[in-house]
This record gives structure tokens, C-alpha cells and sequence, in this order.
């Protein structure tokens, strides 16, 4: 058994880096220039080229793929000179960079031309004071300096460079020739649970992704929790009734609920009990972040629509298992000897027949989670579905690969678990 | 269903009302500000002798001498919640703003320095008023004194002139940059006291009012660091409390806000507002079941989905939003100015607004200047005449010995009721010898190509002023950039560099006038009608005004529960 973990968790983590690697590749080909989206159509190519520049997206691909796995903070501390260390910020609680030196934590800013260096407090803020930084020489009598901006980022200021840019003063702007050339954004990367910050949001992909994360579990645990003892309990009814009027009840409604796509579904009980009679919430519309627990009734109508769906494919699944149980040898020998029906039924034959459905069960849990993604876009749902969806038509890089890395998870686990309650249930099983 | 009356599209008629007691004091003022810019002489005209500045922290607030014609005091209710529908996405920096719907949230928290309204005439909002010389080439802006930031900081020149170093630094991105090329640079603003600041531009520009509203323009703390969610700061009568991508945005009300409501109180009279991020789908449900308030500009559809709901008002405003039917006038058979007219003498404009648009707006001329528009000159609206056209196409088709009808592809997207038009027109141009083919992609596809089909269906945006619209897109130099159909007249260039020197409203129409002129004797366009815009919200809320932009406005709106 233990063996049987180790190696499916070896292999849930190659799959991992082989989704990762082909996801950041494709989004890399297929979307198109993410400035143009943030900054919009009207804007200059010279805006476009300063903000790819302070996105760090002039680096190649490859790099930022790495940066995204392993943290890019290893080839910023190179080009600092100093080592870089995350605090966390307690008014934002989003985790700040800042260079150590000499046991202060330190950040530079440039302002009319000048360095300023801001050196941590225990309490969070900072005290500026003039820089006091070695310059380096750099081409055509330029100068350099490595450091860490506020926003965090590695960044390069230049001295003397004699380009013009914009350089931000109490009262306004100044032309100058110096200003930050290069920015290497600071992250710890995916392998030290650090996702990164979406594109699409600004902010880090963990701060926005599970809020959503948890809607979607409480979302698809609820339908689960709901459609398996319903689905397994019709199932088992109708099988042991085989042929008898309830039988073709269940089924024939079984399978119309399957045949009907949960965007039907969806919108007739939006319509009918959201619209016309106004008994629960049409559409789930999150007024607070803890909406979900304060009214709970915005999940009447998504969960009966995921219900309706999964509903009919379970029980029919556990029918027909059921219906096979009950022909076979051992119940017959069962019944000739005069054993109660309700006895055969719950001792021999329920745990049999349950094996391919649990199966089927488990392998749905993850249909659920992708599959809620029609149903979170119906209702308006903020879940995980809906937050891929946007994310990948964005080409938001770091939230569409952490959310699939959350999902390779959720199915490596769903089949573990599948896998071991196959074995309880079937002793004959074992895995090596 | 109650329809709110529509705002009118002809604009000049302040004074008359004025007169006639149908505009308050308060209301002339603003309008003689906006045509008094180089002439101060409009303030005797209005009677007021008192200096603007003096009555500028309650100026929001009627005068109670004025007209008599207020609402009695005490009608307006305080308090209540306010919900809406809008997708939420990345907001940090203002300037660099490139939705309106981010903008729909900043500008509860920020103002602006001027406020284009629902009938399209801009105002001053934080400022008092503003002058410009003769040459429309110095622009002297005066702020109103004793307004506060949230934080408790007096709004000076010193953070406007902050915020004007924003829009022009190409490291933040904002599309102000460009907007403001007659600007140049932040060493063309001048600041010459602590409330008056004076912008020396290099070229004649008569749109800095309307660009000082345009969406990402919001006057920001001095001490802004790039955040906006992390610094709330602003002067508007909103605090934000919560702002969560994709999810939702929270505002509670500001005590110490600097507009007075009708009750003589500070503004705004709602306790909080709640922006939740769904799609446009969600919204009408959302809306129909009673879970928000109102939703962001609604589409065609949503609008038809939503008509006749008993408990939900619709209010329809005029825009300068359009379909343009635009034709490549560099390629054949476009560069003939017979086929042109032909296929604009195509358009049934009443049917093509009925099909295309449930007839939600105003019909239009061929040429890119709309009834909204300040100096709008008046025109005949174009009969259908598809034998006239057919006689144009075979004059045409003799010369270059060619039969009719004359294969054309027409290239469009299906997003906002583009398809409807095509096809419209389509069987409308059947009798004249046309035979159009239809080529209609997704939005992003059209996108690609939209500046390269030689004949396409374009929407337009609204533009408060003509000639921005004119300047970005029928001129010489906007070929490569914003000139879809290559088109460019030396008489109408002509006439434009004069407009776009011409203050004076009236002077201006006699331009305008000429250049609607040319534009249908011989521009790239066919232009069938004008969209309206709808705001839908519950009945119980008052004063709501419909934008021809989308914006929500506000600090006046009031809950009658």
C-alpha cells in the first residue's frame, strides 16, 4: 500500500511539471500581447514596451517558466549582492521583498534622480535617508546600481545614461536621464508555494484563487454529498425491482435528467423558481465574501442542477450492477434457503454491487469539479471553473497554472481514494 | 414599465429655459462657465455677482432662492444600500484605467476635474471654471477651495499637478498620454498659485474640458503610490471599503463630503454601495429575481429580456455611438465615389434601426458627427432610394464595363447587433445591384483586421466632442493609425483645424456644418443611426441619471423605501 502512494504521488508530480510546462507554453503561443488587455487599444507602443519591461515579460520564456517553478529571487540576489528576504506586510497582508544588510532590511527609491534607501522598522513602516551605495560603472560613462524597489521587484537604476524619461517628483515630473532600466519581478516560485501574481488581477494568484477554490468544494461537495446516496439509493430500488412500474420510473427519469445539458436545466430553474416565483436566489450573487454561509439559499438552484445531471448516469450505473447481483448463484442459494429479502439484499448483495458504481462515483468527483464550470458560468457562481475561464482568455500565465495544478491534485487524490475504497470493499484487491 | 423622459439631443437651449424657469441658477452657471470659458462676460449675464469661489463648497447644493422650482426640502430619503451588476477586474492605478468599469468604481472614491453629463455638455466638477485664451492654446484651470481629501488633506494644484505627471509618464500607461498630445509634456503645466493652474499647450485644443473627464482622469492625493485600492484616497463621497477582483467592490458613505444634498446635509444620501462581478447573463437574472439593483450597460438584449418588468425603470439616453458602414476608399470599387453613394442611398435608416437596434435610438446622416454633439448642425435624415442607387451603380458598371450587380464582401462582428445590420442591409441594397456577401467573425477577429477590410461594419464609441472623432479618424496623418477607410479631404481638413480653434459653439456649427456637408456628398461612411444607451434600475431609486458612457453617478441618488 505504501508503495502503491509513493508511486502514484511520483506520478501525480511529473504530471504536474508536464501540464505546467505545456500550459505555459501554449498560453506563451496562443495569447496575444497582455499589455495591450491591461493598458488598452489606445495606448502607445512606447507605454506597451515600458510595462512588458516592468513585468519582467522581456525575459525569455524559458526563464519565466523558471522563475515560475524554482522563484527568480536566486538571479536577483546575484545581481543585488545582497540577501533577499520576505516580511510579511500586516496592513495588506500580501509578503513584501526586501534586501538585508548589515541586519537592516533595506529598499531603495529614486527620486529626481537620487537614490533614497528605506530601511525597515520593527513596526512595519520605514525611514528614508539618502542612499549610501557603491555605483558601478557601466557603458559610455553610465552608472548602475542593483537594489529593491517598493513594488517588489530587482530593479537596475541607471545614472547618467543621458536617455530621457520621467522621473516622479513631490510636485510632478521631471525630465531625467536616470531611472529604473531593468526589472527582474521578485517570487519565490511554485515549488516553494508561491503561485505569483495574475496578471489580470495584480495581485498574488493564492489571495484571489482560493476564495474561489472553496466555493467550488462547497459547491461540488454538496451536489456530491447529496446525488451519490440519492443516486445509489434510487439505484438499488430500481434494481431490485427490475421490470416493475418503479423501475421504469426511475430509469426513464434517469435518463431524461442525463440527456438534458445542465444549461437547460439551469436556466428553466432560474426561470421558474427564480424569476416567476421568486423562492430562491436566481443567480448567486456574493454581496459579502462570506455570502455562501449567510445565504445559503444561493445554493438551492446551482446544486439541483448539478444534481438533475449526475443523478440519472449514478443510479442507472448502480441499477445495472444491482440487477447483475441479484441473478447471481449465491443470492438465488440465498433465498431457496429462506433468508429474508431485506437480509440478502443489505448483507450480500448491496456490497457487491456497489463496486462498479464507486468507481464511477469517485471518477466524478472530478467531473464535478471541471464540470461545475456550465453551472458556475450559468449562475454567476465565483468558483474555480469560472476563475480558469477568464483567467485563460485573459492569458493570465500564473493563475490558469496554479488553478491546474490545484485540479491535477483534486484528480490524483479522487482516484487514491477511489483506489482504497475499491479495496475495502473488495478484500480480493490489492495494490503493489 | 416607466420610461423616464429622454434627454434631448439639442443642447443650446439653457438660456430659454433658464428664462423660463425650467434650469436653476446653479445649473446656468455651469453651462455659462462652459461657454463663458473665453468669454467672463456670461457671468453678468447670469446675474450673479457674487465670486464663484466664495459659494464653491456648497456648490452642489441648489441655492434655495433660485427658481423655487427644487423639490420641496425633506422629499429625499438618506440612507439604504445600492447594488449593481459589473464585472470587476485588475485596478491599481487609475491613469492607467482601460475599462469603463473600473472607472465606475474610482469615481466614487475620485473625481474628476470636469463632469460630462447625460445631455453631453461638460461642467466643471472639482474645478471653478476654467478660461482659455483666444487661441484656444492656454487653458487656465481654477480649483474650488475647501475640498477634502478623505484623508483630510485640502485638494490643491499641487495634486492635480501630480496627477497630470501620471497621465504623461509613459512608465504608467495611460491612455491620457495620448489624449493630451496637445499637451505635450508636465513642463507645460504651470502652476501659478495653490487653486490655479495653467496648462500651455503647443497646439490649439478646444476638447481639454471633455478630456478632463475622460474615464481614467481622476484627481489623485499628491502622495499616490501607484495603488489605489491600497491608498483609498479621494474626494469623492464614497470610502472604499473592499475591493476583491472578480468578486466584489464595497463603498460606505463619507460624512465630511463637499456637495450638499437638498436637504441641506453633506452628500451622498446612500449608506453603501455594492458592485458584484458577474457576467452580463447573471446580471439580467440577478436583476429580474431582485438580487441587484441595477446592471452595466445593458445590451440590446438584455434591454428586450428586461422591458416590461413592473418594479424596474428604464431610462434611454442618446449617444454618439454608432455602426459605421465604412468603405477602404483606396481600393476598388470604393474609390468611386458613385459606388459610395450608392450603398449609402441603400440604407432604409428607419428599418435598419427597427431590425438592428429594436429602433432604441436616433436616425443619423452619413457622417460621423452626432445630434448629441454640442455643435451639431441640423440635417435632413437621407430617404431610401434604391433606384437612384441602381442608377449610380450602372453609370459605374457601363464605364468599367462590368454587369451588375456588383459582388462585394462585407466584413463585421458578432457582438453588438452587427449582424442584424449586415444582413438588413444586405437585402435592402438587392434592388440597386448590389450583392453583398456577409463575412462576420468573432470581436477579436474583426479586431485584427478591422482597419483592413475593404468594406466592414465598425462600432464607434462615444466622443462628448465631434472634431475628437473627426481628428482620430478622417485625416491624413490618422492613416496607419485610426483611419479605417483612408479617407481624407483637404476641405475638410481645412474646415476641422478651424473647429478645432473655434470655442465658440455657434461659430463652431457653421464648420460642422459644412464638414456634415462634405461627409455626405463624398465621405468613406454610411452611418444609419445612433444608439441609445439604457440605465435599468429598480424603480425605488431617484435622481438616477443615464450616461451616454455607462458611468454610475452617485452622490445624489436616494432610496425611496
Amino acid at each position: 500500500m505504501a508503495r502503491f502512494i509513493v508511486r502514484s504521488l511520483i506520478s501525480a508530480v511529473l504530471t504536474m511539471l508536464i501540464v505546467s510546462a505545456a500550459l505555459f507554453f501554449f498560453l506563451e503561443v496562443g495569447s496575444g500581447d497582455v499589455t495591450v488587455k491591461i493598458l488598452g487599444i489606445e495606448s502607445t507602443p512606447e507605454q506597451r514596451a515600458s510595462y512588458r519591461t516592468q513585468l519582467g515579460l522581456n525575459a525569455p520564456a524559458w526563464q519565466r517558466y523558471l522563475d515560475w517553478l524554482a522563484g527568480s529571487d536566486w538571479r536577483a540576489e546575484r545581481a543585488v549582492g545582497l540577501p533577499l528576504v520576505t516580511v510579511r506586510n500586516e496592513s495588506t497582508d500580501e509578503a513584501e521583498w526586501w534586501a538585508e544588510r548589515d541586519g537592516e532590511l533595506v529598499r531603495w527609491t529614486m527620486r529626481d534622480g537620487e537614490l533614497y534607501q528605506l530601511t525597515r522598522q520593527a513596526d512595519g513602516s520605514s525611514v528614508e535617508s539618502p542612499a549610501d551605495v557603491a555605483w558601478q560603472e557601466g557603458e559610455n560613462g553610465a552608472s548602475y546600481f542593483w537594489g529593491v524597489d517598493a513594488d517588489n521587484n530587482a530593479v537596475m537604476w541607471m545614472r547618467g545614461a543621458g536617455e530621457t524619461v520621467w522621473v516622479r517628483t513631490k510636485a510632478g515630473f521631471r525630465k531625467e536621464g536616470d531611472g529604473p532600466r531593468e526589472y527582474i519581478p521578485l517570487r519565490k516560485g511554485l515549488l516553494r508555494f508561491d503561485a505569483g501574481k495574475s496578471l489580470q488581477t495584480g495581485r498574488p494568484v493564492s489571495v484571489t484563487l482560493w476564495p474561489r477554490v472553496r466555493n467550488t468544494l462547497i459547491l461540488a461537495g454538496l451536489a456530491f454529498l447529496i446525488v451519490m446516496p440519492l443516486a445509489v439509493f434510487l439505484g438499488v430500488i430500481a434494481g431490485i425491482n427490475e421490470g416493475t412500474w418503479i423501475d421504469r420510473v426511475i430509469s426513464i427519469g434517469g435518463l431524461a435528467l442525463t440527456a438534458t445539458p445542465e444549461f437547460v436545466t439551469g436556466i428553466f430553474l432560474i426561470l421558474i423558481f427564480g424569476v416567476w416565483w421568486r423562492v430562491f436566489p436566481a443567480v448567486a450573487i456574493f454581496t459579502s465574501p462570506n455570502a455562501i454561509f449567510e445565504k445559503p439559499m444561493l445554493l438551492v438552484l446551482p446544486v439541483m442542477t448539478l444534481t438533475a445531471v449526475e443523478l440519472g448516469y449514478v443510479a442507472r450505473m448502480t441499477r445495472a450492477s444491482m440487477v447483475e447481483v441479484m441473478e447471481a448463484p449465491y443470492i438465488r442459494t440465498a433465498a431457496i434457503k429462506g433468508m429474508p429479502r431485506r437480509r440478502i439484499v443489505m448483507r450480500h448483495a448491496l456490497r457487491n454491487a456497489l463496486l462498479a458504481p464507486i468507481t464511477i462515483i469517485m471518477l466524478h468527483v472530478n467531473w464535478l469539479i471541471g464540470g461545475v464550470v456550465v453551472v458556475e458560468a450559468i449562475f454567476g457562481y465565483p468558483g474555480l471553473g469560472s476563475y480558469i475561464y477568464s483567467a485563460a482568455i485573459f492569458g493570465d500565465p500564473n493563475a490558469v497554472e496554479a488553478a491546474a495544478m490545484l485540479l491535477v491534485i483534486i484528480a490524483v487524490a479522487t482516484r487514491l481514494i477511489g483506489d482504497a475504497a475499491y479495496m475495502l470493499l473488495n478484500p480480493r484487491i490489492r495494490y503493489s | 414599465m416607466s420610461k423616464a423622459s429622454r434627454i434631448h439631443p439639442a443642447v443650446l437651449n439653457a438660456a430659454g429655459d433658464h428664462r423660463e424657469g425650467k434650469m436653476n441658477r446653479r445649473e446656468f452657471l455651469r453651462f455659462a462657465t462652459l461657454l463663458g470659458a473665453s468669454v467672463p462676460v456670461a457671468y453678468a449675464l447670469a446675474g450673479c455677482g457674487a465670486a464663484p469661489a466664495a459659494e464653491a463648497p456648497a456648490a452642489g447644493a441648489p441655492a434655495g432662492s433660485d427658481t423655487g422650482a427644487e423639490a420641496a426640502s425633506g422629499a429625499v430619503k438618506r440612507g439604504g444600500t445600492w447594488t449593481a451588476s459589473m464585472q470587476l477586474q485588475l485596478l491599481d492605478h487609475p491613469a492607467r484605467l482601460s475599462w469603463v468599469e473600473g472607472a465606475n468604481i474610482v469615481r466614487q472614491m475620485n473625481e474628476y476635474l470636469t463632469e460630462t453629463g447625460p445631455d453631453n455638455i461638460t461642467r466643471p466638477l472639482l474645478l471653478d471654471r476654467w478660461e482659455a485664451s483666444d487661441d484656444v492654446k492656454t487653458w487656465d484651470l481654477y480649483l474650488k477651495q475647501g475640498i477634502k481629501f478623505n484623508n483630510g488633506d485640502d485638494l490643491t494644484a499641487d495634486d492635480v499637478i501630480f496627477t497630470m505627471g501620471e497621465w504623461l509618464n509613459p512608465d504608467v500607461g495611460s491612455s491620457m498620454l495620448g489624449l493630451l498630445g496637445s499637451l505635450g509634456s508636465i513642463d507645460n503645466v504651470e502652476k501659478v498659485d495653490d487653486y490655479h493652474i495653467r496648462l500651455n499647450l503647443e497646439t490649439p485644443d478646444i476638447a481639454i474640458p471633455e478630456s478632463l473627464f475622460h474615464y481614467p482622469a481622476v484627481i489623485l492625493h499628491r502622495d499616490f503610490e501607484g495603488d489605489i485600492v491600497k491608498q483609498p484616497i479621494g474626494t469623492g463621497p464614497f470610502m472604499l471599503e473592499e475591493y476583491a477582483e472578480g468578486e466584489r467592490a464595497r463603498f460606505t458613505r463619507r460624512e465630511d463630503y463637499w456637495q450638499n444634498g437638498e436637504d441641506g446635509d453633506p452628500l451622498p444620501y446612500l449608506d453603501e454601495l455594492i458592485f458584484v462581478s458577474t457576467d452580463k447573463d447573471a446580471g439580467v437574472a440577478a436583476l429580474q429575481s431582485g438580487q441587484v439593483d441595477t446592471m452595466y450597460d445593458p445590451r440590446p438584449s438584455d434591454f428586450q429580456a428586461l422591458q416590461g418588468m413592473p418594479d424596474l425603470t428604464i431610462r434611454p439616453v442618446s449617444t454618439a455611438q454608432c455602426l459605421v458602414l465604412r468603405m477602404r476608399v483606396d481600393l476598388e470599387p470604393w474609390d468611386d465615389n458613385r459606388v459610395r453613394t450608392a450603398l449609402k442611398m441603400c440604407q432604409d435608416r428607419a428599418k435598419i434601426l427597427q431590425l438592428a437596434y429594436f429602433g432604441e435610438g436616433d436616425l443619423s446622416i452619413d457622417a460621423h458627427f452626432a445630434p448629441i454633439h454640442p455643435a451639431y448642425a441640423e440635417k435632413p435624415i437621407p430617404a431610401y432610394d434604391p433606384d437612384g442607387a441602381r442608377a449610380l451603380l450602372e453609370e459605374y458598371a457601363a464605364e468599367k464595363g462590368i454587369e451588375l450587380p456588383l459582388k462585394v464582401t462585407l466584413a463585421t462582428k458578432n457582438d453588438q447587433n452587427e449582424p442584424e445590420l449586415a444582413q438588413a442591409l444586405k437585402e435592402l441594397a438587392e434592388p440597386a445591384g448590389f450583392d453583398i456577401t456577409l463575412d462576420i467573425t468573432e470581436p477579436g477577429g474583426y479586431w485584427d483586421r478591422w482597419t483592413e477590410v475593404d468594406l466592414g461594419i465598425t462600432s464607434w464609441t462615444h466622443r462628448p466632442l465631434g472634431v475628437m472623432i473627426a481628428a482620430l479618424a478622417y485625416t491624413k496623418e490618422s492613416i496607419g493609425a485610426w483611419n479605417e477607410t483612408r479617407w481624407y479631404d483637404d476641405d475638410f481638413t481645412e474646415l476641422l483645424n478651424q473647429a478645432q480653434s473655434t470655442l465658440d459653439v455657434d461659430a463652431r456649427r457653421e464648420l460642422y456644418s459644412q464638414m456634415e456637408d462634405i461627409m455626405q456628398e463624398r465621405g468613406p461612411i454610411g452611418n444609419s443611426f445612433w444608439k441609445n444607451v439604457w440605465n435599468i434600475t429598480r424603480s425605488e431609486f431617484q435622481n438616477v441619471v443615464a450616461h451616454p458612457t455607462a458611468y454610475f453617478l452617485m452622490a445624489d441618488v436616494w432610496k425611496d423605501a
